[in-house]
């Protein structure tokens, strides 16, 4: 019942879910919100992989590869989390909406 | 661990259900931290307390609160996701958002909103966004489906790694070997700085670039608004 493939179509069932939100919402906000949703995912996938290989004789630092990707994964979502946001309040500020079709100053 | 497992898989697909569907930004906001915390519990159910508690630290505690802040300055009723406007991604370039907008009610102040229909709250799902995500999930679960055999079961854990480490033993002179269990901070954080150090240094670059960019960013004049200094300069000098 609990086994690496189960774990990794749960993951992928939260990153569909995340590309549903991030097509479906026009809000720059819960676009951000749903590119954290996929990026979780990964990061489950990411801990499976880590405890699979683990089972398997990989080494120390082989074993733990995957916690550290994701690991690296967290902190680059809160870097672009960080970014983002400050974006995000920056177009506000001129635009007045946070909505994605607002910002097409570069669509010429 | 078993059961930790599927109880925190069903809660994390019902919380970014609520994100994905729900109108309200906060709620959806909700949705995301169940989402969070429930794939915490994954984590652990994997044998990975650290990052379990990262997860939790850094997710829950952190990112959310950022969210809530900017939620908190900016007007997040946008017209395109309310509800029943023609809003599906073919139709986005024709979607004028000035004229369709919908004229909101203005409550009186005192006056109790009507009795929140549950399904009202949710917006209408979008074919095209619904296709597309549902063609990738079939794809991942074939691919997921033809892994090879080994992926079956979790196999069990060693007992120990050997850090190749000694360590003091108490009242002693002697050392021993220092031994780390899997999923550990000690054997994560050995992982860290023995197998990635460089990795680990780029990444303390990057959080500091990103925090040097989110205060330009989100300093006042670069955005185009006139910075209240210089609006206090024109008020002293009109005729400048």
């Amino acid at each position: 019942m609990f086994d690496p493939k189960i774990v990794l179509f749960i993951a992928s069932i939260l990153f569909c879910v995340g590309v549903y939100g991030v097509l479906s919402r026009r809000n720059l906000i819960m676009l951000l919100m749903s590119l954290e949703l996929m990026l979780n995912a990964v990061n489950i996938m990411l801990v499976a992989f880590s405890r699979h290989w683990a089972g398997h004789g990989a080494g120390l630092i082989p074993a733990h590869s995957g916690q550290f990707f994701t690991l690296m994964v967290m902190a680059v979502a809160a870097a672009e989390v960080g970014i983002g946001l400050a974006i995000i309040v920056a177009i506000y500020r001129r635009k007045h909406t946070a909505d994605s079709d607002a910002a097409a100053d570069l669509k010429g | 661990m078993t059961l930790v497992f599927l109880v925190s898989a069903l809660v994390a697909f019902a919380g970014s259900l609520l994100m994905v569907l729900h109108k309200h930004a906060v709620y959806a906001l909700l949705g995301l931290l169940i989402a969070f915390v429930a794939s915490s519990g994954i984590f652990l159910s994997m044998d990975a307390p650290f990052i379990a508690v990262a997860q939790i630290l850094i997710y829950a505690g952190a990112l959310a609160v950022l969210f809530l802040f900017v939620l908190m300055f900016t007007d997040t009723s946008t017209p395109g996701d309310a509800a029943g406007l023609p809003d599906a991604i073919g139709s986005r370039a024709v979607f004028d958002s000035k004229t369709a907008a919908p004229k909101k009610k203005k409550r009186k102040r005192g006056q109790l909103p009507d009795f929140p229909n549950p399904l009202a709250s949710l917006i209408s799902p979008k074919p095209m966004a619904l296709v597309i995500s549902l063609s990738l999930l079939v794809c991942m679960t074939f691919a997921i489906y033809h892994l090879p055999a080994s992926f079956g079961s979790f196999a069990s854990l060693p007992e120990s790694y050997d850090t190749g480490l000694t360590s003091s033993i108490k009242d002693s002179n002697e050392r021993a070997p220092r031994l780390v269990e899997y999923g550990t901070t000690e054997a994560v954080s050995f992982t860290i700085l023995e197998g990635f150090p460089l990795a680990f240094e780029v990444v303390s670059l990057l959080i500091f670039a990103a925090l040097l960019g989110a205060v330009l960013l989100a300093r006042r004049h670069l955005a185009g608004a006139p910075s209240h200094r210089d609006a206090r300069r024109e008020q002293e000098q009109p005729d400048v």
